[in-house]
């Protein structure tokens, strides 16, 4: 048994993970949630009995069939594609390590390609908050240690990261909160009831688009210290539930991204400033995939920038905020992504019409694999090698390698293919 | 590799140098005894050769200021590594690494290029206070943080908080003051045989330091929020403690939105990353620097919002021209001008010994071949310190070239992560000491695959 394995299951990377293995096969894992176990028993998610189809050798795809190739012929196919590119995008690397996102930064930049993160839409307008009203940063180890009042905005934590409830911001007991949820106010925002909803109290189920006039109801009621001109139900509750509070955090889910995104983070920034002003308090955006925090870090240290860094601009590197327009996009390397699962079936459909070749890096099959024109299985990250990713909150942790596989870890794969354009084997 | 650094003006405070014209000899990485033959010899005629330069203080790594960038505030790591080995500077010492932040801090400064890193472990008090009370315990206190220091790759200790403060009225009673800490703070020191070092707040100089020679007192600008501060800064000084200055820019704000930039890393007071500059503190910093004549006081700036690393060949020609002194700061403040002997030790001799790097910051037979190499200035010439100290002409890094006539020749130069190798082992407390912590306890020690090299010292 290995003891102490960090799970890539989602941005919490839980490291409390007990690891049964024998010869090269992992047989049970102990603290796991059911998003987590997909990873080490290859699952489909919160469906732990149904199988997911693991590629195991390099696929390439000629008159709509795949055909098993060899490493090298793989390579030598998507060099075909990387050489001919002329505006090329490489997408996703949410659920990469941290080695894989550097060596995709380097291609990137190599391909002079724009370089866009899957959960871009989510993230971006949050970055542009914090740029225009300032941060107050608080890891977990201190929510858990002391905040008592916790607001899930548009998030369902049960779905999107299970055991954050459980390790950081419900039910955990940290230095002054030893007895959990007993020391807590939990609230939620969501249009749906969510499972949420049964440790929420209250738990704000709200109308779609009334986010806003929530959100300007709660900036009335707390900053300018009036009464809104319109009150969406709840409102008032949520009030005392902030203003009652000694240390706070507001963790805001993917939901907001289906709404208008930047006006909310807008809103809830202005707002955890203010409250700021008050009692400690903290924004902080749930993310799901298990290292999309590291991507942004090393956007920002790398480019200066956490948005879309395009290689390939006629005016040198320029970096974007908002998701790329598809029809500008002639070639496509995804990694660490299922892009289609995303898109919609005319976005799919128009790629498809415009013959757009897609190299895909993945250990599992999905939508995206289905419709490449090259397919790299990779190695899975901290359970057939080791990498690095940064758990939500920022800080770094070390993926061990637990069995051993003949396949190759996704940043080698990407320092192959900078080698064809004529970099060095990466590093 | 064999090298003769030939003819050049030979400066080093420990070997009482003061420019004597000679030859220094490299082979491999270290300086060794004149050389019957060599395979290059560099001519520094006319040239000042000085030991490689350390920033004692250099927040680069800090968990949270990559969020700088946000604003533009902070160059990239590739520029910040050029910058410093710009100014002849081949080692930086980031000053807050935490027990959990650790791994974060060492990812950051592998990825600074070309000059060598360590880190500060800063401890929370507030993590300790049970044991800190008991002076029967302090040796274990003492191992237990030797321990850590180890895991964490760190290369020291620091105290950012030099006292226990809890928010929670109810834990009230486990509250710790400054006055008391520090008898308990000087024991810790004298057990370890080093000095310990504490970030200098207002409060803390107001505090009577019962052993001054048990404490370095870290970034003493921002600290001077009052005249009668200095007074008492100079005293430590001149009682044997030693401190580092923590410049700050009096200008160069006003771009800025004035916008809260703070990271809660479990302290009593959030680190704020961009502070409300002071100009009376920046001030009563740089009029220390100019009062104190003594070899305790190594130089350092406030942090990269009030002192970024661009910012330090200005800082330097404040302490050795007054003429600088008054176009930056409309006064001249005196006439003291540092010699060079006393610039190399506050920025070479000095952060060497503090820090514990006993082959660095001189230039005896044996030390590494760090060497920085610049222009000497002519006698007769109105002489602009920040063009000549702030720009290296020669750097050389274990005996290999890295700046070669001003420019840069070799940023993919081998650099290392200093850390102290304490063979300590931890006591049955420490897992009570964690035990808030959402990490399992040997999830937050550093192995070796997550930094880049590291070079352990005893």
């Amino acid at each position: 048994m290995i003891e102490s394995v960090i799970c890539t299951g989602c941005g919490c990377l839980c490291d409390d993970l007990d690891v049964t293995v024998e010869g090269d096969r992992v047989i049970e894992v102990a603290n796991v949630c059911l998003w987590g176990v997909n990873k080490f028993i290859a699952t489909k998610k919160f469906h732990s009995k149904k199988d997911r189809r693991r590629l195991l050798a390099p696929q390439v795809r000629r008159k709509g069939r795949a055909f098993d190739i060899s490493y090298d012929a793989a390579l030598e196919e998507a060099g075909k594609i990387l050489i001919q590119a002329r505006r090329p995008l490489v997408y996703g690397l949410t659920n990469n390590g941290s080695w894989a996102q550097e060596a995709a930064l380097r291609l990137a930049r190599r391909w002079q390609a724009r370089l866009e993160p899957g959960d871009l839409a989510f993230m971006a307008p949050y970055y542009e908050a914090l740029a225009r009203h300032g941060l107050y940063w608080t890891p977990l180890e201190e929510i858990r240690d002391e905040a008592d009042t916790i607001l899930f905005w548009g998030a369902n934590p049960i779905h999107s990261c299970p055991r954050h409830v459980v390790r950081y911001s419900v039910f955990s007991r940290g230095r002054f909160t030893e007895r959990g949820a007993e020391e807590r106010q939990i609230a939620a925002v969501d249009i749906y009831p969510t499972e949420t909803a049964k440790f929420c109290k209250p738990f704000i189920q709200i109308d779609p688009g009334q986010e806003l006039e929530l959100l300007q109801g709660l900036a009335a009621h707390l900053i300018e210290g009036q009464e809104p001109p319109k009150r969406v139900k709840g409102t008032k509750k949520l009030v005392k539930l902030l203003s009652e509070a000694s240390f706070g955090a507001i963790f805001v889910g993917r939901g907001v991204s289906y709404g208008p995104a930047r006006k909310l983070w807008e809103g809830l920034a202005r707002l955890v400033v203010w409250l700021n002003t008050r009692v400690p308090f903290s924004l902080f955006p749930l993310a799901s995939d298990f290292n999309s925090v590291g991507l942004y870090h090393l956007l920002l240290r790398e480019t200066g920038s956490p948005y879309a860094p395009d290689f390939g601009a006629a005016s040198g590197l320029s970096s974007h905020p908002t998701p790329v327009d598809w029809r500008e996009v002639d070639a496509l390397l995804v990694t660490g992504a299922d892009l289609f699962w995303f898109m919609s079936e005319d976005q799919v459909q128009a790629l498809k019409e415009r013959r757009v070749p897609i190299i895909v890096l993945s250990p599992f099959a999905n939508r995206t694999t289905a419709k490449a024109q090259v397919v790299f299985p990779v190695a899975l990250s901290g359970i057939e090698t080791e990498e690095v990713a940064y758990r939500m909150d920022g800080l770094p942790v070390e993926l061990q390698k637990l069995i051993s596989t003949p396949l190759r870890p996704d940043h080698q794969v990407l320092a192959d293919l900078e080698q064809i354009l004529g970099g060095s084997t990466g590093g | 590799m064999r090298l003769k650094i030939a003819q050049g003006h030979l400066y080093d405070p420990a070997q009482g140098w003061d420019g004597e014209v000679g030859d220094l000899y490299v082979e491999g990485e270290r300086l060794v005894a004149p050389l019957a033959e060599v395979d290059l010899v560099i001519d520094a005629q006319g040239q000042m050769v000085l030991a490689g330069g350390i920033d004692l203080r250099g927040q680069v790594a800090t968990y949270g200021l990559n969020m700088l960038r946000l604003w533009g505030r902070l160059p990239s790591p590739q520029q910040i590594g050029e910058l410093y080995a710009g100014l002849g500077y081949t080692h930086v010492h980031e000053p807050f690494l935490t027990l959990y932040t650790a791994k974060y801090v060492h990812r950051e400064l592998s990825a600074l290029p070309i000059v060598d890193t360590s880190a500060s472990l800063a401890l929370n008090l507030r993590d300790l206070d049970k044991w800190l009370r008991a002076p029967e315990q302090l040796g274990e206190v003492e191992q237990n943080i030797q321990f850590l220091v180890e895991q964490t790759r760190a290369l020291n200790v620091r105290i950012t908080e030099p006292y226990v403060r809890f928010r929670q009225d109810y834990y009230a009673h486990r509250n710790i003051a400054t006055e008391n800490l520090v008898e308990i703070l000087a024991s810790l020191a004298q057990r370890q045989n080093c000095p310990l070092t504490l970030e200098a707040s207002p409060e803390l100089l107001r505090q009577p330091l019962p052993e001054p020679a048990a404490f370095h007192l870290a970034a003493l600008g921002p600290a001077l929020t009052e005249v009668e501060l200095v007074q008492a800064a100079l005293n430590h000084l001149e009682q044997g403690g030693t401190a580092d200055l923590g410049l700050m820019q009096p200008s160069g704000y006003e771009s800025w939105p004035n916008l809260p930039v703070q990271i809660n890393m479990g302290f009593f007071h959030p680190l704020d990353l961009c502070p409300r500059p002071s100009k009376g503190a920046a001030a009563r910093a740089l009029e220390l620097a100019l009062q104190y004549q003594g070899a305790n006081l190594a130089f350092s700036g406030a942090g990269p919002f009030q002192a970024p690393v661009s910012g330090y060949a200005r800082m330097f020609s404040w302490l050795t021209d007054p003429r600088a002194r008054l176009q930056d700061w409309g006064t001249e403040l005196g006439d003291r001008a540092y010699s060079l002997a006393d610039w190399i030790n506050m920025t070479r001799t000095l952060p060497a010994r503090l820090l514990g790097l006993k082959d660095r910051g001189h230039l005896s037979v044996g030390a590494r071949a760090d060497l920085a190499i610049y222009n000497l200035p002519k006698i007769t010439d109105k002489i602009n310190w920040s063009k000549h100290l702030g720009r290296c002409r020669t750097l050389l890094k274990a005996g290999t070239r890295v700046i070669d006539n001003f420019n840069l020749i070799n940023p993919e130069i081998a650099k290392a992560t200093y850390y102290l190798q304490t063979g300590s082992e931890a006591s049955p407390w420490l897992g009570e000491m964690c035990q808030y912590r959402s990490f399992r306890l040997e999830n937050l020690w550093v192995h070796d695959h997550l930094g880049g090299d590291w070079v352990g010292v005893q």
